[in-house]
């Protein structure tokens, strides 16, 4: 019986898998110390504050010991032979053609110029440590909104000040000891301002690739939307699989002011030698709204819990957040919530995935403060197991001071029930196409909240790790 | 003599199999407690079968109480026999008791254990009970813990439980505040089938501090656990629950399941929640909850139609808690411990109301 | 006897702990409508999933024969792609799948019933149509929320979309109101006009076969076919129920 292939089979891993040579490129020498901070920051010829900054952060690092008692281990990561700083040899482009072939070949298989031309307002592109591409639509530039990366707005007049202002204000370099490992070595990245009352109708986008081999990816991200603006940012990553360890420890800051409403997505795609140890937090004004969509597919480890501080009277927030970890892959991920406001919500919403050996742990703080009269939270979180090798841990905190707080909490763990397995072969679908069909629609509250060619994406992810089952 | 102002700190007590962020300081709990200053003597230890049991405060809570306590007592209860009388462990806090209990539950055998701690409040004492049980195959045991101590006292109570093949554990608690009180319970359903209820309710207010830590390992094959924790938190009062249900690899057919209702009454509360799923094979159910709030709207609707207020439907839950807690009390000292807690919490009046009510229902019954 | 469609021949099955069938023989010819009767817990159902190859019950001895094809050994979405479709009493919850998406699904995967996305669109609308389906409901999750009787309507929508060569309707009719149980055996009737399949009906109810001609009737007690006859029989056991048959399956270690 010859199979019908559905639409989304045809994927395969070279699509995220393959490399290109960093010839040429300047690498600095493996290690942290003072002198490589100073180099990456006389490079990018910073005010003296940042350089400040980035000296503090390298001190905090060291002094910083690891948590004890955390979840995966991170003994594979030598930094010591980590590369901080890789950067191709090129000049920042905003038009397509400008970029290196090497470097545009690399994003035109991931699709990047296409999506852009067809539903994005703004791309840009990192490669290792330098956007290599930044370009956004004239209509949206003329509203006033600024999408370029943080060097660049670190040498205009208009802009340093706003970078001064807000810059590691969210995330302290005190928050652990990645955090200040960022401060000190941050590169690229992107920061965009969104003046108050403008609405973008599509959203901007980011793309981040580590071709580099045994080095580290350290962006930082800073969005402002002023009051009443409304802003759906999207952000992807892949880097090619090698045998040394690579370093992701990004920063991203998200100011969202009273009546304002940011959308943040990810589709996270790191290869599995990857410590993907990144920080985002979101703090909303009044009446504003946060919205996270998350998946996480690749990496080796990943710590992520994105944190948002409910500042404002009436503001809340979303997050909906699927994982997939299969073979070799430990993740830690899940969510942090602090409402501080009086009748704030929040709604958390998870689903995890675990197959073939994968290791997942869902992690999430929900925290009410003294004065958040009737705030509002609820936390759902789904664990599928899908063999017996694979394991999903549950680690739900709540700390509430409020008593007129309402807080709800609930998990699942199960397997796919064999009736469903049965009732779905009993209408012809193979015993893989049936799994599939399952899984995809656990993950489906997810990738509807997704724009459909990144749905498009998780679902060929998805699939992809499905049919790498044995059995 | 043992000198009493020496203490020792035990860190780390009641710290869960997997935990969160250190900075929520909901990880454990450090306690302070006397030091052990009888060097020398030679005490009654349990078989060493029991050093084997995990206890729900940790290792070092125990090795402090087997230290502390004077001598450990055993009991077994023989196979296939239903034992009539209650093993009753009763610890007065005044004195600051530490008691130290072994029970071996031959196979088939069935057996109530009471342990109640309380007082009147004389003296800021350290009082302890360490029950470790090993249930063989298809062993009844119910153990029921009444705990209310003074408002200066403190309460160490920790639970270990082993169960082989079909036993059925069934442990039903009553942490009825004082100024610290911890229970930690932990239970190994290590045989097949075996299963594990665990019912807590608890009240604390004034600046009373309660932590809890439950541990159910699931281990054989088809168990079933059932864990509820119900509890009202009034005035300054700080409690942390940590509940874990360990789904081990191997543990085919097992369900597990948890659940947390807190009911908030006082501005100063500070709860703390964490449930926690650890899940290490694929045919398995777990599922837990939380619900953290006051009095719902609906139900608060509901009893202002009926003339209540506020204030009255928050006594009225509060009442009901205590209510249970005497009439579930199997034998005199728990009794004794629960109604003594009603009078400090809800007065005289109303506690000896509703103690004879509940002894014309047991006068009904029999 | 039109050609024989289905031959179940000498099938002893059961589940790991338990046997439940005994020897039993059934034969239906392409087309012919039967009536699989019995009290509760006689093993009616598992014969309709021994028929589907439901993996919970091992089958010990015996064959089963499909359209000439020895299918014993086969797994259920080979026997459903061969032409057998098994309703069930209880629909599963499918979360995250649209309904549509899924008909979509199992329609491509048989050569037979390929077609653009035009016509497929075409063909769901009118059998909804016809099963007094809200179109709303195809844009649901497959089973997730849907009442009893709008779960048993959804699995005659799958029955006149696959258009299988045997049905297999287990308690199809039970716990349905009046009007849901109009649509189900409308349904099954434009089954057996417009596919022209054959039909085993697992039922209680004799309410829903009087607007079916049946063929043959077969009873089932405690494992064992005890009896088979005509239309008629449906009557007779109407009226005198299941309790002159218990004897027989009593003492007869092979049916009939």
């Amino acid at each position: 019986m010859t199979k019908e292939r559905t639409q989304v089979a045809d994927v395969d891993r070279s699509l995220y898998d393959f490399t290109k040579s960093e010839e040429g490129y300047e690498r600095y020498a493996d290690g942290l110390t003072p002198d490589i901070v100073r180099a990456i920051s006389a490079k990018k010829d910073e005010p003296q504050w940042m350089l400040d900054l980035r000296l503090k952060a390298l001190d905090e690092y060291h002094r910083r010991p690891m948590a004890t008692n955390w979840g995966p281990s991170i003994a594979g990561l030598d930094l010591d032979h980590i590369s901080t700083y890789v950067s191709p040899k090129t000049k920042q482009a905003s038009s397509w053609d400008d970029v290196p072939a090497d470097i545009k070949d690399t994003f035109e298989r991931l699709g990047i110029p296409e999506a852009e031309r067809e539903s994005l307002a703004g791309v840009g592109a990192q490669y290792d440590s330098e956007i290599v591409y930044h370009n956004m639509r004239e209509e949206v530039a003329k509203q006033g909104v600024v999408y370029t990366t943080i060097e660049d707005a670190l040498h205009d007049p208009t802009w340093e000040p706003v970078v001064h202002e807000y810059f590691g204000t969210l995330i302290p370099m005190t928050d652990h000891k990645f955090a200040a490992l960022h401060y000190a070595v941050w590169s690229g990245g992107s920061f965009v301002y969104v003046p108050a009352g403008v609405s973008l109708d599509y959203p901007l986008q980011s793309y981040f690739r580590l071709n580099a081999q045994g080095a580290g990816q350290f962006e930082h991200t800073l969005i402002i939307v002023e009051p009443g603006a409304n802003l759906h940012f999207i952000e992807g990553c892949s880097a090619p699989k090698y045998y040394e360890a690579n370093l992701h420890a990004g920063a991203v800051e998200l100011f969202v002011k009273d009546g304002a409403r940011l959308r943040y997505s990810t589709i996270e795609n790191w290869s599995k030698n990857m410590y993907n140890l990144n920080t985002k937090h979101a703090t909303v004004g009044a009446d504003a709204k946060m919205e996270w969509v998350s998946g996480s597919f690749g990496s080796h480890v990943s710590y992520l819990y994105p944190t948002t501080i409910l500042a404002g009277d009436r503001s809340s927030c979303e997050f909906t957040g699927i994982t997939f970890s299969g073979a070799t892959q430990d993740l830690d991920t899940g969510c942090k919530v602090i409402l501080n406001g009086r009748d704030t919500t929040a709604s958390v919403s998870t689903k995890s995935i675990s197959k073939d050996g994968g290791i997942n742990t869902f992690r999430s703080s929900v925290v009410v403060g003294r004065h958040a009269d009737n705030a509002r939270c609820t936390v759902s979180c789904q664990s599928l197991m899908l063999d017996n090798i694979s394991r999903s841990d549950t680690i739900p905190a709540m700390d509430v001071r409020n008593p007129s707080a309402s807080v709800g909490h609930e998990a699942t763990i199960g397997r796919i029930s064999d009736d469903t397995i049965l009732y779905l072969m009993s209408r012809g679908c193979s015993e893989q196409e049936a799994r599939t069909l399952v899984v995809n629609g656990f993950a489906n509250p997810v990738s509807k909240e997704l724009p459909m060619e990144y749905a498009v994406e998780m679902n060929n992810l998805i699939k992809l790790e499905m049919e790498g089952a044995i059995g | 003599m043992a000198d009493e102002n020496a203490t020792v700190v035990l860190d780390r007590v009641n710290e869960p199999p997997a935990q969160t962020w250190n900075r929520l300081r909901a990880n454990d709990i450090t306690l302070t407690v006397p030091k052990i200053s009888r060097k020398g003597d030679v005490y009654f230890a349990l078989p060493q079968l029991f050093s084997h049991i995990e206890c729900g405060m940790g290792e070092k809570v125990t090795s402090w109480v087997t230290s502390q306590a004077a001598d450990a007592r055993y009991v077994e209860v023989p196979a296939h026999t239903v034992r009539e009388e209650p093993i009753v462990v009763a610890v007065d806090t005044d004195k600051g008791e530490v008691a130290d209990t072994g029970v071996m539950v031959r196979a088939g055998a069935t057996v109530s254990i009471v342990v109640a701690a309380g007082g009147r409040n004389a003296g800021s004492t350290t009082s302890a009970s360490l029950l470790r049980v090993v249930a063989e195959e298809g062993a009844h045991v119910t153990i029921t813990e009444v705990v209310g101590v003074g408002s200066s006292q403190q309460h160490l109570e920790s639970v270990g439980v082993d169960a082989d093949d079909d036993a059925r554990i069934e442990v039903r608690q009553y942490a009825l505040g004082g100024g610290t009180v911890a229970f930690g319970t932990a239970v190994s359903l290590s045989g097949d089938r075996a299963r594990a209820n665990i019912g807590l309710r608890y009240f604390a207010d004034g600046k009373d501090r309660l932590d809890v830590n439950h541990v159910v390992r699931q281990r054989g094959k088809n168990t079933i656990a059932h864990v509820r924790e119900n509890g009202i938190l009034d005035d300054a009062a700080e409690k942390a629950l940590r509940a874990t249900i360990d789904l081990v690899h191997g543990a085919r057919g097992s369900k597990g399941d948890e659940a947390e209702n807190v009911l908030v009454f006082g501005d100063d509360v500070v709860n703390k929640t964490v449930p926690v799923i650890l899940c290490d094979e694929d045919d398995v159910q777990g599922n837990h909850g939380a619900t953290i709030g006051t009095v719902g709207p609906e139900q608060m609707d509901y009893l202002a139609d009926r003339g209540l207020s506020r204030k009255d439907a928050e006594a009225l839950f509060v009442r009901a808690l205590f209510e249970d807690a005497i009439i579930n009390a199997p034998e005199a000292h728990a009794h004794d411990v629960a109604v003594r807690q009603a009078e400090r919490v809800l007065g005289a009046q109303v506690a000896h109301d509703f103690d004879a009510s509940a002894q014309l229902a047991e006068g009904e019954e029999a | 006897m039109a050609d024989t469609l289905l031959d179940v021949s000498g099938i002893s099955a059961g589940t790991e702990d338990k046997p439940i069938l005994h020897g039993v023989d059934l034969k239906v010819g392409a087309g012919e409508t039967h009536v699989l009767m019995g009290p509760n817990g006689a093993g009616k159902s598992t014969l309709g999933h021994v028929i589907m190859g439901d993996p919970t019950y091992k089958v010990t001895s015996g064959t089963i024969t499909f359209d000439g094809q020895d299918i014993t050994e086969l797994s259920p979405d080979k026997r459903s792609l061969a032409g057998i479709f098994l309703s069930y009493q209880a629909p599963v919850e499918v979360p995250g799948v649209p309904l549509y998406s899924f008909l979509r699904s199992i329609s491509q995967m048989r050569p037979e019933l390929k077609c653009t996305a035009r016509e497929f669109r075409r063909r769901v609308g009118a059998i909804a149509d016809e099963l007094n389906l809200d179109q709303s409901f195809l844009m649901r999750e497959l089973n997730v929320g849907f009442s009893g009787g709008e779960k048993k309507k959804i699995e005659m929508l799958q029955l006149l979309l696959l258009q299988p060569k045997l049905a297999i309707l287990d308690e199809t009719d039970s716990g349905l109101d009046v009007d849901a149980l109009a649509t189900v055996s409308h349904g099954i009737q434009r089954y057996r006009e417009t596919v022209g399949g054959a039909l085993i009906m697992i039922t209680h109810n004799t309410r829903i076969l009087e607007r079916l001609t049946v063929d043959r009737t077969h009873v089932m007690v405690k494992g064992h076919l005890v009896a088979e006859g005509p239309a008629s029989l449906i009557d007779d056991i109407d009226k005198n129920g299941f309790e002159r048959f218990g004897s027989q399956a009593a003492g007869e270690g092979d049916a009939r």
